[in-house]
């Protein structure tokens, strides 16, 4: 249930988390504010609209909802228990 | 979850715990919400606690042993001129000076997860109900106030006041219809990357100071991109926290492409600055990469500064309330001052049995009185220092560091900080020996490595030898101090006539004064620095042997 990613050493996410992160398509304007604050790159461009590529690196910093000027993105916090864990915080 | 509670506390962080404590300890039935599965497993560092919040924070921390990573004398400015040719200008004039460092310390670095657990586990042993892996998704409105918290499982659950600690997002209080959420040039995302070190390494270079750098913006060195946001490394007991951030939207609605800075920016400072390449480099490896947003520079923004921070039937604290520090990015005294003025309103209010607006907007009222919150959430040094790289104005990103992070922070913090003492010192004119016995007590913690939070590492327990000579000698100076404070507080016309109009012109004085006084102080540093040091030395000696009962407030055995 517990998963490790190469590239982000020393934190784990847990499964489960529910699509916390929604785009609303009609909204989206294709910015791509959200792909460029994305450390994670949780998003990507399908016909230029954002779409939520994977939630599975989410850190859950809400950048992407920050930088949405159109109000497009929904965020929510995971499920409890669920998502992004560290001990070195 | 079928009771109800008086209190609901949503997030155990650094604030939500101290609120609970209160709350539960005041006999009110408390429950605290947190969404991870442990206490801090959502929570970033990068973190020295300032000095005042543990001065004037909550009583059982001031009083307690919580897990610390280094005492922190103060901060280290690497002003960059030019990195290739290794033009570096140091400005290190915001620390304590030996003896007093690193005892008394500017603040502690510390691992949030730990401190976080430690409160927590305070907040529990006083009949806090902690509930863990729960969201509060939502709040439970009727007859116009809030009534509870709906969770992820879709339990409600009833109360007759929320109070709010659940970070800088504020999504419960969006949902509650009290905040908006905020622009993203208010918001600073950090990336943060954790090192392992050994512990003599990081005392021989770093010892006990934080290194801030500060450069231009083509040079990409230190993000300087936002507004004066640069790169920060912390000494930890045997692990480095090096954090760059960045704000979300900067010049002209422009929202940076982060993933590729970030990455330019950490191979810049690893291949070009010479004490990271050559002192620290080849004795690190990473531990854990991660990132987290702040909202640093809400208190700036009128219209966001004056946002509620309550409602009928529900408080808000720390960075839900928007309390961050716009310039030590750093929001942890804020959270515990605002927790206790929370608590004892809410504490208040249910005895009177009024939860509304009116009622609650007495919190309000302290957290705008509140000397040291408005001074921390209202300094512009880190957001003015943009211009200066815009015009690339040496000498203005001089003085802004200078003033943010260097000794001319005391033109802007004596006046707050005094206002406080003075407070404090009337109600209590013996609390300085308190202060000064909790840090003697933290250092000797950290050398020993004795936080009462966890099964490894177990407070030493109070040996019952006699006490040696010097030990005495320490309790005697105390008793001297205290006998002197005393009398003092007793001359209340010293107080009215001289000390508080003194106090409240302080800034002003410093400001005069500081240009010529500056220069004079650290020449004087210099000469004496043999001397200092084998002070520094034999006081070390001292507390590293000292009985830690003579660090302890209580009286115990004699």
């Amino acid at each position: 249930m517990v998963k490790n990613l190469k590239n982000f050493p020393g934190v784990e996410w847990v499964k489960g988390t529910g699509d916390f992160i929604k785009i609303d398509e009609k909204k989206c304007i294709g910015c791509m504010n959200c792909v460029k604050v994305c450390l994670a790159g949780c998003f990507e461009m399908v016909e230029k609209k954002a779409r939520v590529k994977s939630l599975e690196n989410c850190m859950e910093c809400a950048s992407c909802w920050y930088v949405c000027e159109e109000e497009a993105i929904i965020f929510t916090w995971p499920l409890g228990g669920t998502g992004y864990r560290n001990d070195w915080g | 979850m079928d009771e109800d509670f008086d209190v609901i506390v949503v997030g155990a962080g650094f604030g939500g715990p101290v609120a609970a404590k209160i709350c539960a300890e005041a006999g009110l039935k408390t429950l605290m919400l947190e969404r991870s599965q442990s206490v801090g497993d959502k929570v970033i560092s990068g973190l020295t606690i300032p000095f005042y919040g543990f001065l004037f924070g909550p009583k059982f921390i001031q009083e307690g042993n919580p897990p610390i990573e280094r005492p922190s004398d103060g901060i280290i400015n690497y002003i960059i001129k030019d990195i290739d040719k290794g033009d570096i200008e140091i400005d290190k004039s915001l620390r304590v000076p030996k003896p007093f460092s690193p005892i008394i310390a500017f603040g502690y670095n510390a691992y949030c997860k730990p401190f976080c657990e430690w409160e927590v586990n305070q907040a529990v042993d006083a009949g806090v109900i902690l509930k863990k892996s729960t969201t509060a998704i939502d709040v439970i409105k009727a007859e116009n106030r809030i009534k509870g918290i709906i969770t992820d499982k879709g339990e409600r659950i009833n109360c007759k006041i929320v109070i709010d600690a659940e970070g800088s997002k504020g999504l419960l209080a969006i949902k509650a219809g009290i905040r908006k959420k905020y622009r993203p040039e208010t918001i600073s995302l950090a990336d943060t990357y954790d090192y392992v070190m050994p512990k003599e390494i990081i005392d021989k270079v770093f010892g006990y100071s934080v290194k801030m750098c500060w450069g231009w913006d083509e040079q990409r060195i230190a993000p300087p991109l936002g507004h004066g946001n640069g790169l920060m490394v912390w000494p930890y007991r045997n692990s480095l926290h090096f954090m760059q951030d960045q704000c979300l939207r900067i010049n002209d609605n422009h929202v940076p492409n982060l993933n590729k800075l970030f990455k330019v920016y950490h191979r810049n400072i690893t291949d070009k600055l010479a004490w990271w390449k050559n002192l620290v480099e080849p004795h690190i490896k990473l531990r854990a990469r991660m990132w987290a947003g702040f909202e640093i520079y809400v208190g700036l923004d009128k219209e966001l500064r004056d946002m509620p921070n309550h409602a009928a039937g529900m408080l808000l604290i720390g960075d839900a309330a928007g309390l961050e520090s716009t310039e030590l990015c750093d929001g942890v005294p804020a959270a515990w001052f605002s927790a206790e003025i929370a608590a004892n309103i809410a504490i208040e209010a249910i005895k009177a049995n009024d939860t509304s607006i009116s009622f609650l907007r007495r919190y309000d009222k302290k957290i705008k009185q509140h000397p040291i919150i408005q001074w921390s959430i209202s300094g512009r040094n880190r957001f003015d220092l943009r211009n200066a790289q815009e015009e690339h104005d040496l000498k203005k990103l001089k003085q802004y560091i200078h003033n943010g992070w260097g000794l001319g922070a005391l033109t802007h913090f004596m006046n707050p900080f005094f206002q406080i003492l003075l407070s404090y010192v009337n109600n209590d004119p013996v609390i300085i020996t308190k202060w000064i016995k909790m840090f003697f007590r933290y250092y000797q913690n950290w050398i020993y490595e004795n936080y009462d939070y966890s099964g490894k590492r177990v407070i030493r327990t109070n040996s019952s030898k006699k006490l040696r000579k010097v030990e005495m000698k320490f309790l005697r100076y105390m008793g001297i101090l205290e006998t002197i404070l005393r009398s003092l507080s007793k001359k209340k016309k010293l107080l009215t006539i001289i000390v508080i109009p003194l106090s409240k012109s302080l800034n002003t004085i410093m400001r005069k004064a500081l240009p010529v006084v500056e220069p004079i102080y650290l020449i004087i540093l210099r000469l004496l620095n043999p001397i200092l040091n084998r002070f520094s030395r034999n006081i070390l000696k001292f507390v590293k042997y000292a009985n830690p009962i003579i660090f302890q407030n209580q009286k115990r055995g004699f």
